[in-house]
């Protein structure tokens, strides 16, 4: 078996450069973040573990969503097979950014997948899956940079949570998922080349909207999965190229 | 069993993360998977962010006074036009916090 090496030239000057646009590209997720980090540290230490135990998790597990639900069935007692089940639930739709970076990813060094696999959240998949339709070429230190500034925020912003503890008050209501959806909406909207693209992203919208509304768990993966689905059936059937 | 918690999840979360990534997995990419996965980002990033901006205290909120949904027609309207992330995301995330 061959191993494809990449042989792209790199588009940045060096690798410090691409590094420091994937961490740029990245940051206004990385400071949207910051509150949600912060309530993973306190939020932690309210349910009863100590200080080395909440940074363990936004260290070793690094995934807000699954971490948060976590720690709210540790306040209720679920057991673990029930928080094991559960964040299952919460990451499969990790599975989907693994197979879409696949072709990517898969021909790079095993260090480089493991740690990129590592560092692949909602957000890093967001600026590396987006980047590479603009620039058809993909770019390891351009996702490396994006990946670890991340990392670094959201422990950061746990370390924070953790030290000052209940003195920041809901903080998730000051609005700063604004951040989020006005980036990812940033990102989404030139990725609109054709009709199959839109299709998918209307099909999507109603269906994660609705999914939420009637409290149905995967919401996220069904949703995308109903999109990307609507989206290459209607290629199929104009014969369409994106 | 906090330990034995931290480590399963980081677990699973890793496995579902890196899975695909393995070469030595078996899976061949068809074309038309190809095509199926290229529409992941989009797709993807929708289910994201909708719930943001039209889910407001658990119910549907397509009306003028939800402030989300405002700024997220400015973002379109910003990302149309100028084509630039850094400059979308970062005026209507002003106009968001400032004006409304």
């Amino acid at each position: 078996m061959t191993v494809s090496t990449n042989t792209a030239p790199l588009q940045f000057s060096s690798k410090y450069t691409a590094m420091w646009r994937g961490a740029l590209a990245i940051s206004p997720l990385s400071i949207a973040v910051i509150p949600w980090g912060i309530l993973a540290g306190s939020f932690a230490i309210e349910v009863g573990l100590s200080p080395l135990e909440s940074q363990a998790m936004s260290a070793i597990v690094f995934a807000g969503a699954a971490q948060l639900v976590a720690l709210g069935m540790i306040k209720t007692g679920i057991g673990i097979v029930g928080i094991l089940l559960t964040t299952l639930l919460i990451t499969s739709r990790h599975f989907l950014y693994s197979m879409a970076l696949r072709r990517d990813i898969s021909p790079l060094p095993t260090r480089w997948r493991l740690l990129l696999g590592f560092l692949l959240t909602d957000e890093l998949f967001a600026i590396v899956a987006t980047d590479n339709s603009q620039r058809h070429k993909f770019d390891r230190w351009y996702a490396l940079g994006a990946g670890l500034s991340f990392y670094l925020s959201w422990n950061l912003a746990t370390l924070l949570g953790v030290l000052a503890g209940k003195n920041i008050p809901n903080i998730e209501q000051w609005g700063l998922d604004f951040a989020i959806a006005a980036t990812f909406i940033a990102l989404i909207v030139p990725l609109i080349k054709n009709k199959s693209i839109l299709i998918s992203v209307l099909v999507s919208l109603v269906s994660s909207v609705s999914c939420v509304l009637l409290n149905i768990e995967a919401g996220l993966l069904i949703s995308a999965l109903l999109g990307m689905t609507c989206g290459t059936l209607h290629e199929k059937l104009k014969g369409e190229r994106a | 069993m906090i330990w034995l918690i931290i480590v399963g999840m980081a677990s699973l979360v890793f496995v579902s993360r890196y899975a695909f990534l393995e070469p030595k997995l078996p899976l061949k990419l068809s074309h038309n998977t190809q095509r199926f996965l290229s529409y992941a980002a989009p797709a993807v990033l929708t289910a994201i962010f909708a719930p943001i901006v039209l889910v407001r205290e658990n119910s549907l909120a397509i009306t003028f006074d939800n402030n989300y949904l405002i700024g997220a027609i400015i973002a379109c309207l910003l990302a149309y036009f100028t084509r630039n992330t850094l400059l979308t995301a970062l005026v209507s995330m002003g106009v968001f916090f400032f004006i409304l």
